[in-house]
């Protein structure tokens, strides 16, 4: 069997585990996000939680990531759960420190007059910093999830979701004729799943960064 | 808090004014310094009056300011704006209320300049309509057309825009009180001069409390209707109106710091509507027939004519000579020097002697706001004038120096 026979045969399957890869990745960088965005406010605004926090969120980028999917085994089980868990964690670390270094790259004179004109500490942060610094954090949101695309296709091994399932069953039955597609198909899918939310990011930062700041 | 009609008015304000800011005390001692940075500053600024901190950096001047709007919070004193007691208030809210302009400008860069102008009326929750009527009506108050610019943002400015919408989003809310720290500093010195007039023009319209911080005291002795020269931690060393300090410095220390040629620094001081302008000068429509600009002409003392267009702006400079040229066929607009050095009556006289040394008439005209012929000054009237402030000057110095004498010659 080609690769492309094999691809036409196997295009419903495939578009499944993509759907189910897209989800794993959406779900834990939901995750990362509504954790690392306060995180990465917190470690600008306090400089003694700044270095814990940082180095925290370093700390499981460090890890194997073999590792850290079985870390959460005992506790989740098998399946998409510890997937979530050890996916979320690998994503936080580009978001908070993007977090910090946008926020600090605000300009001090434009903080002061905020400030001088009467906005709150929430107005500012809400209405001037975030805005402000929102390229830099995004492109923090953007590496996340290109790792965190790439490194889901190693969640199969406990047991999770998405396009790893392909790549693992290739390389389980290997002598097969058809063990190499499977391989390629499904490195084909998180290829392709990757451009696709890489194009997602450009329009995303056309969309929400001002004229004046681009 | 109140609305500030009375006091956009026009009008007197030198006079029975009454005290819009009171700083009683005013102490800022930063943790792990031994000395305080603002050491018991005590100063009345009087309502509609311009006051200037001036003084060498580090003097305090700054950290001054931002005591009075509390982005610093003093240590210990009390600031008092129009009367009521503003050391304890919400800080938001009074901030809401004192216009404030900076050096950086710290325009939003991601809004646009009718945003930007707009926030703080929109912090204060006004309508839509009315944040718009208001951004428009400022915009157009510091020169800016309100259709090209509205839209745009602080990048597509050029520094003398951005700084000229900072004056604009100070003034949105219509504060009674305004602090501005060195807001022309970082602008080239031709836009300077430029800014520095048209803000004191603005300022005859809108006649606020302003307290204005620099460290250039030609800036301060042009801006102020008071000035404030600081020391250290903020001391006060003089506080007087800009001639006094010219021509009876309190100390070395002020008369150092004012420095040397205080004669033509008066020129700073004296605007062109103070003194007598010539107002004989020949003056003709463009558009009149040549032998009545030349019968114009012959009817003066003066050597050349000024034409003006029809809406009495001064156009060109003609001799008898170019009307000759016109009279064989040449049009009228053609002949003669464009008129190049115009200043307005509430320039100083160091701006129309810089136009008058930079033109090739020996001449400045003045016009009114809207460019309309006004007057003529010439070197002859801003030589009176420094001369008679040498003399006095002289006269002072010639006191001083008899004062003292006795006293020098005991101590031999």
């Amino acid at each position: 069997m080609t690769f492309t026979e094999y691809l036409t045969r196997n295009y419903d399957n495939l578009l499944e585990l993509g759907l189910e890869h897209l989800n794993l990745v959406l779900v834990s960088m939901g995750i990362a996000l509504v954790v690392g965005l306060p995180l990465g406010i917190v470690a600008h605004r306090n400089g003694f939680l700044r270095n814990p926090i940082l180095s925290t969120a370093g700390f499981f980028l460090t890890l194997p990531s073999l590792a850290l999917f079985a870390i959460f085994i005992p506790v989740f089980g098998i399946g998409a759960p510890p997937a979530i868990a050890a996916l979320s964690l690998y994503a936080l670390l580009p978001i908070v420190s993007n977090t910090v270094a946008g926020l600090a790259s605000v300009s001090p004179a434009v903080v002061k007059a905020s400030q001088g004109m009467g906005m709150t500490g929430f107005q500012r942060l809400l209405r001037v910093e975030l805005p402000l610094a929102w390229p830099v954090i995004l492109t923090g949101i953007r590496v996340s999830t290109q790792v965190v695309v790439g490194i889901a296709a190693i969640a199969a091994l406990v047991g999770g979701p998405g396009l790893g399932t392909e790549i693992f069953r290739g390389l389980r039955s290997q002598g097969n004729a058809s063990a190499p597609n499977l391989v390629y198909g499904g490195t084909l899918g998180v290829i392709v799943l990757a451009l696709l939310l890489d194009a997602a990011f450009l329009l995303i930062r056309r969309l929400t960064i001002s004229r004046g700041i681009r | 808090m109140t609305t500030t009609d009375t006091l956009t008015q026009p009008g007197p304000a030198r006079s029975g004014a009454k005290p819009m800011i009171e700083l009683l005390g005013l102490t800022k001692r930063f943790p792990g310094t031994a000395e305080a940075a603002v050491d018991g500053l005590t100063l009345t600024v009087d309502e509609g009056e311009i006051t200037v901190l001036v003084g060498p950096s580090g003097c305090g001047k700054t950290t001054s300011m931002e005591l009075i709007n509390r982005l610093i919070e003093p240590t210990s004193g009390r600031i008092l704006i129009d009367g009521k007691d503003m050391t304890h208030t919400n800080p938001d809210e009074l901030r809401r209320h004192i216009g404030y302009v900076i050096q950086e400008t710290g325009l939003l860069p991601h809004r646009t300049i009718a945003q930007n102008v707009g926030i703080v009326p929109k912090l204060l929750g006004w309508d839509k309509a009315r944040i718009a009527a208001r951004v428009d009506e400022l915009l157009e108050m510091v020169g800016m057309d309100p259709a090209t610019y509205r839209g745009r943002y602080p990048k597509e400015l050029s520094g003398g825009q951005r700084q000229r919408v900072g004056v604009a989003r100070a003034l949105a809310a219509d504060p009674p009180v305004m602090l501005m720290d060195e807001p022309f500093g970082a602008i080239d010195p031709i836009t300077r001069e430029r800014l520095q007039n048209e803000f004191l023009r603005l300022q005859q319209q809108v006649r606020k409390t302003i307290i204005f911080v620099t460290h250039d005291i030609d800036e301060a002795l042009k801006m102020g209707d008071r000035i404030a020269v600081l020391r250290n931690q903020s001391h006060i060393a003089q506080y007087d109106t800009p001639e006094n300090l010219l021509t009876s410095p309190a100390d070395d220390y002020v008369s150092d710091f004012i420095g040397t040629g205080a004669s033509l620094k008066r020129l700073n001081l004296s605007r062109v509507r103070d003194i007598e302008m010539a107002t004989d000068a020949p003056t003709a429509s463009v558009s009149a027939p040549v032998a009545e600009v030349r019968a114009a002409l012959l009817a003066s003392s003066w050597t050349s004519l000024l034409l003006l267009d029809a809406a009495g702006r001064p156009v060109r400079w003609v001799t008898s000579r170019d009307l000759g040229r016109a009279e064989r066929g040449a049009a009228l607009a053609d002949v003669g020097l464009p008129v190049e050095a115009i200043v307005e009556p509430h320039a100083t006289l160091a701006d129309a002697l810089d136009e008058l040394i930079a033109s090739n008439v020996g001449c400045t005209v003045v016009v009114d706001g809207s460019g309309a012929y006004q007057g003529i000054v010439d070197l002859e009237t801003i030589m009176i004038v420094v001369r008679t402030v040498r003399d006095e000057y002289e006269r002072f110095h010639l006191a001083q120096k008899l004062a003292q004498q006795p006293a020098d010659g005991r101590a031999r």
